[in-house]
């Protein structure tokens, strides 16, 4: 049995998950999204990726940017590495595409911030 | 004292570790110690208080040879002053040199002030209290009280000239010993016929409580001297720098004296790291290091013991409790020789609380520590018992720099020539600079006219204008101020509500240091509640902008102090 | 002169909240943001988890702020940017408010006022770290500030003091551009942030966390170059002999916030020691009548959607203010609790559905609130856990109960027994 605190909302439950094969037992947790939490934290553990990128405008250095959907934990760094790759030359407005499916992993770098279109 | 009596209580102290001698006019200590206290103490017990003829330390300190000191240099090696043949070279920025320069300025002269240091007034003199003293605690007899009343009395028309906000908020020392009035009446009869501070008086308990409410209720009547006042000790230097600079004086910052070469009783010449420069004459002002620059020019006949002291500053919050000067007076007087600190509202409206007084051997250690703090409120705490740690919102340490006869040095070299010693400064230095910078202006000039004819300058102008600083305007006149410039509608720092306006004033300011800490010393940013927590950013994008450098190449003061390591990306 | 009927100050997510709901309530309104741009903090909070409470998404700080900006530009609420207030004072009709701008200065009625004004960041002084001075101290959002919204990596190799969320957020933040953080350092023996972050920040970057142990010494002349760390005893007093050396080229702070009230306290609006806000009623109205608080300024909050949530009832009730004599009970909150808001109920205005917000003092496990009148228990509500660093938010009807100005109502925390 392992315990982990769930990361899915800021209630922080602390699940308790069993494994019996190839099927988990959790409790602990407060919601159903809880759950999948913990099956994927014991399989492939996805996370977000919330950083910046590098522009050519002086007054907005860098726009902060995200990821449309998650990624196995360990393609953080690799995708960091893309991102600070780029530099934005050209003004995108929040939500837009700046790098698509990065790595292949099926999440685009989007714009998370409007400034550069105002 | 004579001689064998030193000597008689040396020995029966520290056995025959140290001894006595006299050598040309000056008591010389020699011998070996283990610690720096034992070494005071030594000096301490040859010395007599006020006296001219000045214990030299050539005591062998085995806890100052386990961690030698060895005075900081600015990394900084360029040929800027390389062949300057000032007539006067002024050794020292802080409030004694600034001042010197300034009233030096009057004359003709080609005047060169160095700071080792980013900034004016970086040691002691920017980390002391303020306080402009009334001189209560001191007797006839010494240049300290030779200078207090002169001193204190120029304090309106000097920060008027300066436009440096000063006022005289006054002093109490307080006493909880109702029975000790009529000794203390005695002592402020005597101060005021024998000692000449007139405005030394006695008020009561009462009369206490109604001006300042927040004071330990206990206290049965205090000494008032209504001449005692505040001022900014920093803007204070750096206006007097300004002023000079303005009438002709050139200050060089970062600029460490390394040697001199002197021939006959006369320097030659002064190496720093900017270049050699041959000055006609040398005044030291040099703070701790006034012996080092003494021993430099072969006239070392006094020594210096540093004294650390740490002050906290409270938030405006709790400025607002409370409107003087005051500290308590206790019975058993340390061996200390300061009045032990006490409470003091800055002339920007915060609390400030000490400082202390410890002996230490490392006169650049500006250090703070948890046990200052703990001292100055263990008593401040008598003064006011409503002070509340809660309000520190920073604190700060400064090394004074007192000779063992605990009184200034203003005098001409005695082996050299060509030298002025203003040195042993210390409390009240802030006081009496002003009437001591008019002193050696005049040494100076009688010195340089036996070699050359001194006119006065003509465009000499007493008269310096501050930064405006709009919070304190009316609506009007800010409005006004705005309209000239909007810079000065834009609020960068919200604890102080410091402008942009007032930030790039700073930069363009006639002694310029376009670092964090040099625009927070002139305008305040920083200097608030959230200690630049807001600001400090904003304030290093204004910076960069002038200097059009990148964000990452402006320092918070040194030329090493990085604040950010460059472009994440 | 400009009359509002509502003057919001800070354009944060609670001014902006504010300043939208007194609009939609009918108020003639004005939001003054002292920066150049709306959103307050957001603006450099480029980490996701915000708004899961209201809109059920995972937004970024800027993604949170921008939803609110662009409802109110589709609104004819006046707002003042780069315009900072200098002064505030009663008059007859309400308030006045003193602005400077590039435009000059200039004074504004306003019949209500709702303070928006957020909070500071506690400094290294204020937490007696002690040492020398040299750069490379910075506060977590001074950090934030230069790394997300200017660029600049602020330290290469550094130690963490305080484990609240934004020190949290900072560590894995400075961890992917590239700086190496060789701890996070906590007085209490307990974390200060949320059990996530402390789970998704630290835990996945496999960066310590040091409990019961703090910061007590800076050393570098220049550039910082090492701090010394100590542990420290259950009254969070260093332990003599525990001291190390970490060597390092920054210090960051998360040592906790502070509301900044200076401009309610202009007013005379009265403090809560314990929030370090104004004492508030169940309408958000300070002590001073006519006077509105929110957000961190009014407590600090954990997540983003209850500062909004707070924004929006002190807008509203502000919009609907109309002077009435006041019939105050006090909610007292027992030792038990570190602090709730509000403080105060006025019987004279509408408590049907009361927000209340609390914190534990310590960490709980299965226990009870409870709310008590005249010492009986009249409502209770059971919790698995609580935790300090997480704010719980109830809303209640006052209205059912039997309230008189002389009534006795406490919140109080009962542990249950293990099940």
């Amino acid at each position: 049995m392992s315990e982990l605190v769930c990361i899915v909302c800021p209630r922080g439950c602390t699940l308790k998950v069993e494994r019996e094969g190839d099927t988990f037992h959790v409790t602990g947790n407060g919601c159903k999204r809880g759950e999948a939490f913990a099956v994927s934290e014991q399989t492939a553990p996805m996370r977000t990726l919330c950083t910046t990128v590098r522009t050519v405008f002086p007054g907005v250095p860098v726009l902060p940017v995200k990821l449309s959907a998650e990624i196995p934990r360990d393609q953080i760094f690799p995708v960091m590495e893309a991102v600070n790759a780029v530099t934005l030359e050209k003004p995108v407005a929040m939500g837009g595409v700046i790098l698509e499916n990065v790595l292949g992993l099926g999440a685009d770098v989007v714009a998370a911030s409007g400034l550069l279109a105002e | 004292m004579d001689l064998r009596s030193i000597n008689r209580r040396l020995s029966a102290r520290f056995g025959g570790a140290v001894r006595a001698s006299f050598s040309k006019g000056c008591v010389v200590l020699a011998g070996r110690l283990d610690t720096w206290a034992e070494t005071v103490e030594a000096c301490q017990m040859a010395a007599k208080k006020n006296s001219a003829v000045h214990v030299v330390n050539d005591i062998v300190c085995a806890e100052v040879q386990a961690s030698p000191q060895s005075m900081r240099l600015p990394s900084l090696r360029d040929g800027a002053l390389e062949g300057r043949r000032p007539d006067v070279l002024i050794i020292g920025g802080g409030i004694s040199g600034a001042s010197i320069a300034r009233e030096l300025s009057k004359w003709k002269l080609d005047i060169l002030l160095v700071e080792k240091e980013a900034d004016l007034a970086l040691q002691a003199s920017g980390r002391n209290d303020g306080e402009v003293h009334p001189g209560v605690d001191l007797s006839k007899g010494s240049k300290k009280h030779f200078y207090i009343r002169k001193g204190n009395a120029m304090y309106d028309q000097v920060c008027r000239e300066l436009d440096v906000p000063f006022r005289r908020v006054g002093q109490y020392v307080c006493f909880d010993k109702g029975w000790l009035r009529p000794f203390i009446a005695l002592y402020c009869l005597w101060r005021r016929k024998h000692d000449g501070i007139e405005d030394t008086r006695i008020i009561s308990g009462a009369e206490l409580k109604r001006r300042e409410p927040n004071l330990n209720r206990d206290f049965k009547f205090a000494v008032s001297n209504p001449s005692s006042g505040c001022v900014c000790p920093y803007g204070l230097t750096i206006a007097y720098g300004e002023n000079a600079v303005q009438n002709g004086a050139q200050v060089s910052l970062n600029t460490a004296v390394l040697s001199m070469e002197v021939e006959d009783g006369e320097i030659k010449s002064v190496h720093t790291n900017r270049g050699t420069v041959y000055p006609a004459l040398v005044i030291n002002a040099a703070g701790v290091f006034a012996e080092d620059v003494a021993q430099m020019a072969g006239d070392r006949f006094f020594s210096i013991h540093p004294r650390r002291g740490t002050n906290s500053i409270l938030d405006k919050k709790a400025g607002a409790r409370f409107s003087s000067i005051a500290s308590v007076m206790e019975r058993a007087r340390s061996r200390g020789h300061s009045k032990g600190g006490g409470v003091l509202h800055t002339v920007h409206g915060n609390l400030l609380a000490g400082p202390d007084a410890v002996e230490t051997f490392e006169k650049e250690n500006v250090a703070t520590r948890p046990q200052s703090i703990d001292t100055v409120f263990a008593k401040q705490e008598k003064t006011m018992p409503a002070l509340n740690r809660g309000d520190i919102i920073t604190y700060f340490t400064g090394v004074r720099a007192p000779t063992f006869e605990e009184d200034f040095i203003i005098e001409m070299g005695r082996s050299t020539k060509n030298i002025i010693h203003c040195a042993g400064i210390q409390s009240p230095g802030l006081t009496t600079a002003p009437a001591v910078a008019l002193d050696i202006e005049k040494m100076a000039v009688e010195e340089l006219r036996k070699k050359k004819t001194v006119e006065p300058n003509e465009s000499y102008s007493p008269i310096r204008h501050g930064i405006p600083v709009l919070r304190e305007m009316p609506d009007e006149e800010r409005a006004e101020l705005i309209r000239k410039n909007p810079d000065y509608g834009v609020i960068v720092c919200r604890c102080e509500e410091v402008s942009r306006g007032e930030i790039l004033d700073a930069l363009r300011s006639p002694i310029c240091v376009p670092t964090v800490d040099g625009v927070k010393k002139r305008v305040r940013p920083g200097m608030g509640r959230c200690q630049g927590g807001f600001c400090s950013p904003l304030v290093a994008q204004i910076i960069a902008e002038f200097l059009n450098v990148p964000l990452d190449q402006v320092k918070k003061s040194a030329p090493e102090a990085n604040i950010t390591f460059g472009r994440t990306k | 002169m400009r009359t509002y009927d509502v003057t919001v100050i800070g354009g944060g997510p609670a001014g902006l909240a504010a300043a939208l709901s007194a609009r939609e309530n009918g108020a003639k309104t004005l939001l003054i943001e002292r920066e150049a741009r709306l959103g307050g903090i957001l603006k450099q909070c480029i980490h996701d988890g915000f708004g899961l409470v209201r809109f059920q998404e995972k937004l970024t700080g800027p993604e949170y702020a921008q939803r609110f900006i662009e409802r109110l530009r589709g609104t004819d609420i006046d707002t003042s940017t780069l315009t900072f207030v200098t002064r505030l004072e009663r008059t007859q009709a309400g308030f006045a408010v003193t602005v400077v701008n590039r435009d000059g200065v200039e004074t504004i009625q306003t019949r209500t006022l709702v303070l928006a004004t957020g909070c500071r960041e506690r400094t290294a002084k204020q937490v007696s770290i002690h040492g020398t001075r040299p750069a490379g101290v910075f506060t977590a959002g001074t950090a934030q500030h230069f790394t997300n919204l200017l660029g600049q990596l602020p330290t290469r190799r550094c130690v963490i003091l305080g484990s609240g969320d934004i020190g949290l957020i900072m560590a894995r933040r400075l961890t992917l551009e590239g700086a190496k953080v060789l701890g996070v350092y906590e007085a209490k023996p307990t974390p200060s942030g949320l059990t996530r972050n402390i789970h998704q920040c630290l835990h996945d970057y496999d960066i310590p966390l040091y409990l019961s142990h703090t910061v007590t010494r800076v050393l570098g002349e220049d550039r910082l170059t090492a701090v010394e760390v100590a542990q420290v005893d259950d009254k969070m007093r260093p332990i003599p002999g525990t001291e190390e050396t970490v060597e390092c080229d920054g210090l960051i702070l998360s040592v906790g916030l502070i509301p900044e009230n200076e401009l309610a306290q202009s007013l005379g609006a009265e403090l809560d020691p314990k929030t370090k806000g104004p004492v508030c009623d169940g309408q958000l109205m300070t002590s001073v009548d006519g006077v509105f608080s929110c957000g961190n300024a009014l407590h600090v909050n954990d997540l983003v959607d209850y500062v909004s949530e707070s924004g929006e009832l002190a807008g509203r009730a502000a919009a609907r203010y109309a002077a009435a004599p006041r019939r105050e009970v006090e909610l007292r909150a027992s030792p038990a609790l570190l602090c709730a808001v509000p403080q105060r109920l006025d019987l004279n205005r509408d408590n049907s559905k009361t927000t209340l917000y609390f914190r534990s003092r310590e960490v709980l496990g299965p226990c009870a609130l409870h709310l008590r009148l005249n010492g009986e228990a009249v409502f209770s509500k059971r919790y698995l856990f609580l935790r300090p660093p997480e704010m719980e938010r109830l809303d209640l009807d006052f209205s059912q109960f039997e309230l008189d100005e002389g009534s006795k109502l406490e919140l109080d925390i009962e542990v249950m027994g293990h099940e």
